[in-house]
């Protein structure tokens, strides 16, 4: 078990650096794209088997394709052009922001005592009936809002598309 | 897996523990990259003979009797090849992306049952999971038409990729609505949910008006995301050029082709899992033997779906890119939501036989009404821009 995750972990932070740190745009992605399968093998390695796979399928299959698509359409995809240096002023103010972030969930993580709770047990795989359930029975508000707000988000892609289509006519 | 460990398990008694596991770890893994890429290869063979008949023509017949050895005439032919790679491609990206064509077409026989109990291995959450690592395919197609520097190659993978992303959506939910009628994922659950009463076939998913609707929509879903005709816009090798493999030559283009071929086969399997009922068929039940004869039955189905692939593919025309994106998002689309909510009233609806005819009833008015609309905004009156 031990083995798997540092292995994984070693992947996972391999792909989440080569992101921020590559100069060509695609190249970035794929790298993104190799930390979110680790991210999914992390989930597969706890057992919630049913988050590694929405994790596969969400995050590769449709945000980095989006990516992908996004970066496909702008120019200076090999980053030769432009400002060449990586550590300037917006770098540490990113990494203030990052290092600020990682230290709340650390605390936070530490303060709620949630490692205890989670310490060594019995390893039982999370049931997708016992999630579905949950969906429409405990977390039904959330659940219900999360839904409106991606409809939301539908329409107003596709009212933004017919205002193109009316404007080429 | 389970099965399979506890079968050897039983025999490995008082062997080191380390034996069963690995010995039920390899034997799914042997099975899946020894038997379907062998079902790969002589599916190519049947092909180029299927459709020769259907053009009038007798296809491969030089290489041994039949043409039988002609696959591996072909796999030879294509690994002496030489390996071009254009000056200016991203040499890694461009290497990586026939590898992972393969990758997530090889995972999908995972969850593939074959047999009762016997699945490579039984994930609680099997169809989830087949769809998760079905989506991967898509990069592949990105990598492979970015990398090559060339504007046709990406055009060509910006047409495959805006293509197996729309048809996702409607198979996907075709697939919802079998996972509510077997309230599971799992695919062997499915299969088990299938059988009904003493007559079996009727419990079929496929027998059922919405199953019916389903396996159509599916089959029509998984033959575009395996870019097969008519849905073949991302190669279509008679007009237009190949798109994203357009600079792949020798293996790395037989990977490509492996791994479209093995995600067809690999859909054609979880489609007979999900609607056609699996391993089930008459005798799966005698002791000893009924396992081998769920399994003849699984690969008879099998050969099915994928005879009626290459029956399509020689008798139908391909269609246009506009046709094709308004096929998904306005006929297939619609038609998969309303399945859905078909199923949950089929569900709670007491008499089977009502509901038999109440769901159809529904789904027929459906279709027709779609047709109809589909069909009044493509009628109109063809202007030929340089011609007049």
């Amino acid at each position: 078990m031990d083995y798997a995750f540092w292995t994984i972990s070693g992947i996972t932070v391999l792909g989440a650096l080569l992101a921020v740190t590559l100069r060509n745009l695609v190249h970035c992605v794929l790298s993104l794209i190799l930390f979110f399968l680790g991210i999914a093998a992390h989930y597969f390695l706890l057992r919630a088997d049913f988050i590694g796979a929405v994790q596969i399928l969400i995050y590769i299959g449709a945000v980095a394709v989006l990516i992908l698509f996004a970066i496909m359409l702008t120019r200076n995809v090999t980053g030769e052009a432009g400002p060449q240096e990586v550590v300037g002023v917006k770098w540490w103010i990113g990494s203030l922001c990052a290092a600020l972030t990682a230290g709340l969930i650390s605390f936070a993580v530490r303060a709620d005592s949630v490692a205890e709770t989670l310490s060594p047990g019995p390893k039982a795989t999370v049931a997708v009936a016992d999630i579905g359930k949950g969906f429409v029975g405990n977390w039904i508000v959330p659940f219900e809002a999360m839904a409106v707000l991606l409809t939301a988000a539908l329409i107003g892609a596709v009212v933004i598309a017919l205002e193109e289509v009316r404007n080429r006519r | 897996m389970e099965t399979i460990y506890q079968l050897i398990a039983g025999w490995f008694a008082g062997k080191p523990e380390w034996l069963p596991l690995a010995i039920a770890i390899a034997v799914p893994i042997l099975f899946i990259v020894g038997v379907y890429p062998a079902i790969f290869a002589y599916t190519t063979l049947v092909e180029r003979k299927a459709l020769g008949r259907v053009q009038n023509r007798y296809g491969p017949n030089r290489v041994g009797r039949w043409g039988i050895l002609q696959p591996l005439a072909d796999g030879l032919k294509l690994l002496t090849k030489e390996d071009i790679v254009p000056r200016d491609a991203d040499k890694f990206t461009h290497f990586l992306a026939p590898v992972i064509a393969v990758i997530p077409s090889v995972l999908l026989f995972a969850i593939v049952p074959i047999a009762p109990g016997l699945v490579p291995v039984n994930l609680n959450i099997g169809i989830l999971f087949a769809f998760a690592i079905s989506t991967a395919s898509v990069l592949a197609l990105f990598m492979g038409g970015w990398a090559s520097r060339n504007k046709f190659s990406l055009l060509g993978a910006m047409r495959a990729v805006a293509q197996v992303v729309s048809y996702e959506v409607p198979m996907v939910l075709a697939a919802v609505a079998v996972v509510m009628a077997a309230g599971s994922l799992s695919t062997l659950d499915i299969v088990k949910a299938q059988t009904r009463g003493g007559l079996e076939i009727a419990g079929w998913f496929v027998f059922q008006p919405w199953g019916f609707v389903g396996f159509v929509l599916f089959a029509i879903g998984a033959m575009a995301e395996s870019a097969r005709t008519p849905f073949d816009i991302p190669e279509a090798e008679s007009e237009i050029i190949a798109g994203y493999h357009t600079e792949y030559s020798g293996f790395k283009f037989a990977l490509f082709q492996l791994g479209e071929y093995l995600a067809a086969i690999a859909m054609a399997g979880i489609t007979v899992t999900m609607f056609l009922g699996g391993y089930l068929g008459p005798g799966i039940h005698i002791p000893y033997i009924g396992g081998f004869i769920a399994a003849f039955w699984f690969f008879l189905k099998l050969g099915c779906m994928i005879l009626l692939n290459i029956w399509i593919r020689g008798t139908w025309p391909r269609v246009r890119v506009d046709q094709l994106m308004g096929f998904a998002w306005k006929v297939l689309l619609p038609m998969s939501i309303l399945n859905i909510a078909v199923v949950g009233l089929w569900h709670f609806m007491g008499n089977k036989v009502l509901a038999w005819g109440v769901t159809a009833a529904i789904l027929g008015l459906a279709f027709v009404i779609l047709a109809k609309i589909s069909a009044a905004g493509n009628i109109e009156k063809r202007t030929y821009r340089y011609a007049n």
